[in-house]
Formats: C-alpha cells, sequence, structure tokens
C-alpha cells in the first residue's frame, strides 16, 4: 500500500527516502543501487524494503 | 575488574546519527549490557493513542496509528518523565500526501525527526484529521520506543604481519569484517580497503586475532536523540540499576 515506515529488520527509517529513491530510480533512470548508496541506504535489509515496494493506493482507491 | 575504560570514537556522523567507538577494558558481558540498555532501556517519545475525527483515506484507523507509533519524535529527556504525554494533531485534505512533517505538535521541542515519511497519500475528497498522543516509555514496552536501532558491537581484531608470504601459493581474498588495529597502533575499518586484507597488505602473511576486552560498537539512532545522549543514558540506566541493586543488597 503505502512504504512502510521503518525497515522491518533493523528499524532504521526508510519512509523518508522513498519519493526520491521512487522518482529517481523507479520512475526515472538511475540505477537504483547507486540512489540508495547516495541515500545512505546501506544495509541489505532496507534496501530490499524499497527494492520490492509497490504503492497500492491507486488500486485500491476506486473500490472505496 | 578494570576500573578505567578506554573510549576512542573511530567516526561520528555529522548529522549526530550514527557513531562508531571503541571501548576498552570491557568485559564482553558489560558490551552486552550496554548494548541492551541502549536498545531497550532509553525512553524515548512515540505516538501511542490516536482519536480520529475523520478518516475517509484508503487504510484503516489502525493500520494509520500503527504507521504514527513508528515516526521517530525528537525527545529532550530532560524535561519529560516516564509516562509523560504530548498532543500532537494532523489536519490535510486530498488530492494531497500527508506527511510526518504536516504533525503539529503541543511542545516547540516535539517534533518529527524525519518530515518526508509519507503517512497516507489522499486522493480528490478524502482527508485525514485526529489528534494523536505522543507518550514516553521504553524500548522493552514497544520497539517504536527504541532509540537505538541497529546497535552492535564487535571485537577490536589486531592484524600483525608475520613476514612475506610464499611466493608459489596463490593469492586469496583475506576476507575481514569489523575494524582493525595494525602494526602502528593504527585503527581503520576493513570498509576502507573493500573488507579484504589482501588488498591493504598484498604478498603478506598475516596474523589475525581478537584483542582481548576491545570492544567496537556501532550505534544508530533513529532521530529522537543524539547518539552521544544515546549512550551516555544508557550507561547512566546501567549505573542507576547497579546502584539500586546495591543498596537493596546492603541492608
Amino acid at each position: 500500500m503505502m512504504i512502510p515506515v521503518r525497515c522491518f529488520t533493523c528499524g532504521t527509517v526508510i519512509g523518508e527516502h522513498w519519493e526520491e529513491f521512487k522518482a529517481r530510480a523507479k520512475e526515472g533512470d538511475e540505477d537504483p543501487a547507486k540512489v540508495l548508496d547516495e541515500l545512505g541506504v546501506d544495509r541489505h535489509c532496507c534496501r530490499r524494503m524499497m527494492v520490492s515496494h509497490t504503492d497500492l493506493v491507486d488500486v485500491v482507491s476506486p473500490y472505496q | 575488574m578494570a576500573d578505567d575504560f578506554d573510549v576512542e570514537v573511530i567516526s561520528r556522523d555529522e548529522d549526530g546519527r550514527s557513531a562508531r567507538f571503541l571501548v576498552r577494558g570491557l568485559t564482553p558481558a558489560m558490551a552486552n549490557g550496554i548494548r541492551r540498555a541502549v536498545v531497550a532501556d532509553v525512553p524515548t517519545l512515540s505516538i501511542d493513542t490516536v482519536r480520529f475525527v475523520e478518516n475517509s483515506s484508503v487504510m484503516f484507523d489502525e493500520m494509520v496509528a500503527l504507521r504514527l507509533g513508528l515516526v521517530p519524535l525528537t525527545t529532550p529527556l530532560d524535561d519529560f518523565e516516564l509516562g509523560d504525554t504530548v498532543t500532537l494533531a494532523l489536519d490535510v485534505e486530498g488530492p494531497a500526501t500527508a506527511y510526518s512533517g504536516d504533525l503539529e505538535t503541543s511542545d516547540s521541542l516535539v517534533r518529527p525527526a524525519d518530515e518526508n515519511i509519507p503517512i497516507i497519500e489522499l486522493k480528490q475528497g478524502q482527508r485525514l484529521e485526529f489528534e494523536a498522543d505522543a507518550v514516553l516509555d521504553t524500548g522493552k514496552d514497544h520497539a517504536k520506543h527504541q532509540g537505538g536501532v541497529a546497535v552492535g558491537y564487535r571485537h577490536l581484531q589486531r592484524v600483525e604481519v608475520l613476514g612475506d608470504r610464499d611466493g608459489f601459493d596463490e593469492e586469496e581474498p583475506h576476507i575481514l569484517r569489523g575494524v582493525i588495529e595494525t602494526d602502528e597502533g593504527e585503527l581503520v575499518h576493513t570498509e576502507e580497503f573493500g573488507a579484504d586484507l589482501t588488498n591493504r597488505y598484498p604478498g603478506k602473511e598475516l596474523a589475525v586475532t581478537d584483542v582481548p576486552d576491545a570492544f567496537v560498537f556501532h550505534v544508530e539512532t533513529d532521530g529522537s536523540m543524539d547518539v552521544d545522549e544515546l549512550v551516555l543514558r544508557a550507561v547512566d540506566s546501567l549505573r542507576d540499576r547497579a546502584d539500586e541493586l546495591a543498596t537493596k543488597v546492603a541492608v
């Protein structure tokens, strides 16, 4: 649905970086690994939160 | 047991959110005690109760409340006691995204540590309005109150050069994580040379040993307070409990 606020495994706040990551790597054409490095999302537990996330609000909202 | 601990800071982020430091003269039990105190015993403020006025977003009240609880709030610990509350409020109408930065607080010292966390995306005609109470509690009660995230320690490792490697042996990677102490007494994190000792000491024969009673801590905070304050408070809480035990046993 929405990006989780924190990493499930280590508890670091990752929601903070989602919009920039989305704009640059998911919708833009930058290398996701480089964007995550620049954002300071270093651990692989936090990186998978960002890489594997899909926003579903647009999908769900018509069925209110 | 040694009376004096020798503490040396190896690296520290400019924003005060993460640090790596070496402590000598600790027993493994003490090192773990400090780690546990950082995680579970330093209280932080976190949203605990939410009174929804209107929530016509795609998420249920409970889901929004859970997300709010995880938002880190700056915690001036000198001004609060365990169980104290601060009121927060938010009112956002769609089409817009409600961010943690939109939260209004009743105390100017308490505010969201990160302001860009999306709470919920609101479409046309949807609205989120609520009043919430943040309460000061410890990580023992709920993980959202943990000030430290990803807190850990490793032995300091000493790398000694024994001599040149036998020229006919094939050089294999020698991967090592953490901080090493070199022959010159320099402290280097292995990330600086790709965590592979053969990059730093090509063609050398090495001996790697754990330095007894020396631990390298790595502490990160969620933003509710500085690393310095977090660690000092954790150590204080350990001391307080030791004092309490001493007085109770003495009777």
